[in-house]
């Protein structure tokens, strides 16, 4: 029988042996299709905890992308028992690296935590221009989107992208946050975003509040 | 003498002064504004402009007239045609014409001991033709793409030291040689060049002996990389960016990237180079290691607490940086400059600092450029001890 609670623990320390180990032995048990999904769970309690002692600043970009691997490790070696039963969605999530900017390092924190999170995320990759996420938006009209960017060259991209919104008339149906080194609250304003971060952990929560 | 050579002989003492630890007449100001942000600034098409080496002289001469500098204010890194001929992929050019590195792999996680076996035949055999796809032929091929790489590489290099000195000699910018090589720290060349920013990061939880003892055998290329050909005079300087720390833990960081790391900057040091440092994002955290880095190196600071910075390595290093390039962006030309006086308000007091931005602008997009003119010309004709 797994310990639930020791898993999230062993996710929160990134104790990857441990919880390789703790999923193998759980998977060969034969679970329900239930009990699988309450492991799945476990495992996105302990990123939350990741979240939060990257807040605090235990943890760093790093153990954020560890984390990020290992628990699409552990996702892997649940599959085969998860059956069809999908988790819960809290909501979906268009996110892209602008235009101009070839980074994806944060991008690819963010879209990890987000999806861990309860996220349907559809991430349309790095140097997209303002006409890709506004076809993305039409297509899965998504409740938020995500613009992320390491360059100061992003936060002209940026500031396109919202105006093609308004240009499109759909800015009104989406709340819009930006991402990564250079944005600010001053950048933020100027750009029309509803909100910023540099911390993926702190911008995963800022979306959580908009969709309860 | 004539008036610019006046001014030269004026600035070279002011940045000698600085970087030597006394009080300088007045701050300094080297900026180094991309060529990027140059190129669009006077004008030219930032996917076309770049490859053609004659531009260097009109853009440059455009930014020396409109921009106040004491020092050449331009930074040319990035070079299409050389990146090109050898078919780069650790540096591509965005969809704006801005080149940039992406995520890449050199280096496969179980070849770690090749690196650490035979560091140079590695490169050599593995990781430079999986970085360079025309490096990946036949010996008579890639023995000529080499060659003509290298063909580009001196003509870039050689039209870049004529014209500074050329444009230096008009304008009266200080006799300096500050950037003469870019060497990364062990550490960061592993993780940027070899194994890329994810895979690194799991490394160095999964195989933190392998990686250890791979940022040890690079050591010394690194070394080679940034050491003098011969003597160097004053103002002569040597340039490591820095990118890994801020996203490391503090025992990895004492464990893995810290004692290569110094020991370069030891090497360097007492060969008589002054060493620069860019300290990536904020590094606060690693103050204490950085104030037991040989006396009067520069730490050219993006983000973090100018006031920490002082206190901790201000008397013994030389600080620069914390202008936001953000706020060129977004600011009114007031709020630019009222910044710049509140950096100079902490950090010139006593000396042992010049002023430049936490970054270069990196295109004409991403900083206004009527307000580093503003700021510019407010430090260069108000800043006086």
């Amino acid at each position: 029988m797994l310990d639930y609670e020791a898993l999230t623990k062993a996710v929160g320390d990134l104790d990857e042996e441990d919880v390789m180990s703790k999923l193998e032995a759980f998977v060969a048990e034969n679970p329900s299709h239930e009990e699988a999904q309450k492991a799945v769970a476990a495992c996105q309690s302990g990123m939350a905890i990741v979240g939060d002692l990257f807040e605090q600043g235990e943890y760093f970009v790093g153990d954020l992308i560890f984390a990020g691997e290992l628990l699409t490790n552990a996702i892997e070696i649940l599959k085969p028992v998860l059956g069809q039963v999908s988790s819960e969605k809290i909501g979906t999530i268009v996110l892209g690296t602008v235009a101009g900017d070839l980074h994806d390092i944060g991008k690819n924190i963010f879209r990890s935590m987000a999806e861990a999170a309860g996220f349907e995320v559809h991430d349309i990759g790095i140097d997209q221009p303002a006409e890709a996420f506004v076809n993305k938006v039409k297509e899965v009209n998504p409740e938020i989107v995500g613009m992320s960017g390491v360059l100061t060259l992003a936060l002209e991209s940026m500031k396109d992208t919202v105006d093609a919104f308004k240009a499109a008339g759909i800015r009104d149906n989406i709340k819009v946050i930006i991402g990564g080194n250079p944005v600010t609250k001053e950048a933020c304003e100027q750009i029309g975003a509803d909100a910023f971060t540099t911390n993926a952990a702190e911008g995963v929560k800022i979306c959580q509040s908009w969709v309860q | 003498m004539s008036d610019a050579a006046t001014l030269a002989q004026e600035r070279t003492q002011i940045i000698n002064d600085v970087l030597e630890g006394r009080i300088p007449k007045r701050v300094p100001v080297i900026s180094a504004l991309t060529y990027e942000f140059s190129v669009e600034y006077a004008g030219l098409d930032l996917k076309t402009a770049p490859w053609n080496t004659a531009n260097f002289k009109t853009v440059c001469d455009k930014i020396c007239q409109d921009f106040y500098a004491d020092y050449f204010p331009v930074i040319h890194l990035r070079f299409p045609a050389l990146y090109r001929t050898l078919g780069a992929k650790n540096w591509i050019v965005g969809s704006g014409g801005f080149m940039q590195h992406p995520e890449v792999e050199g280096l496969h996680v179980d070849e770690y001991d090749d690196l650490i076996e035979n560091p140079f035949n590695c490169i050599m055999e593995k990781v430079l033709p999986r970085l360079y796809d025309n490096l990946n032929a036949d010996p008579v091929t890639r023995s000529m793409t080499m060659a003509k790489a290298f063909t580009i590489f001196s003509e870039e290099f050689g039209t870049i030291g004529a014209v500074t000195a050329e444009l230096s000699a008009k304008y009266g910018y200080a006799n300096a040689n500050l950037f003469t090589a870019a060497p990364s720290a062990p550490f960061d060349f592993v993780a940027d060049q070899f194994r890329g920013f994810k895979n690194i990061s799991l490394d160095v939880r999964r195989i933190p002996d392998k990686v250890e003892a791979a940022v040890k055998a690079v050591t010394p290329l690194l070394i080679k990389m940034g050491m003098p050909a011969s003597e160097p005079g004053p103002n002569t300087g040597v340039f490591m960016p820095l990118h890994m720390p801020p996203f490391m833990r503090m025992k990895d960081f004492e464990r893995l990237y810290w004692p290569t790391f110094s020991q370069v900057v030891e090497t360097f040091a007492k060969a008589g180079l002054t060493v620069l440092i860019f300290m990536e994002q904020d590094m606060m955290r690693f103050l204490d290691h950085f104030a037991e880095l040989p006396e009067n190196c520069v730490l050219w600071f993006e983000k973090g607490d100018p006031k920490l910075a002082k206190e901790k390595v201000g008397k013994k290093h030389i600080i620069t940086g914390f202008y936001p390039v953000t706020l060129l962006h977004t600011g009114t030309k007031e709020q630019c400059v009222d910044k710049a006086k509140e950096l100079l308000d902490i950090l010139a007091p006593g000396g042992r600092y010049y002023f430049n931005f936490d970054k270069s602008p990196l295109t004409l997009g991403s900083a206004n450029p009527e307000n580093i003119k503003a700021v510019l010309d407010y430090v260069g004709h108000n800043a006086n001890y």
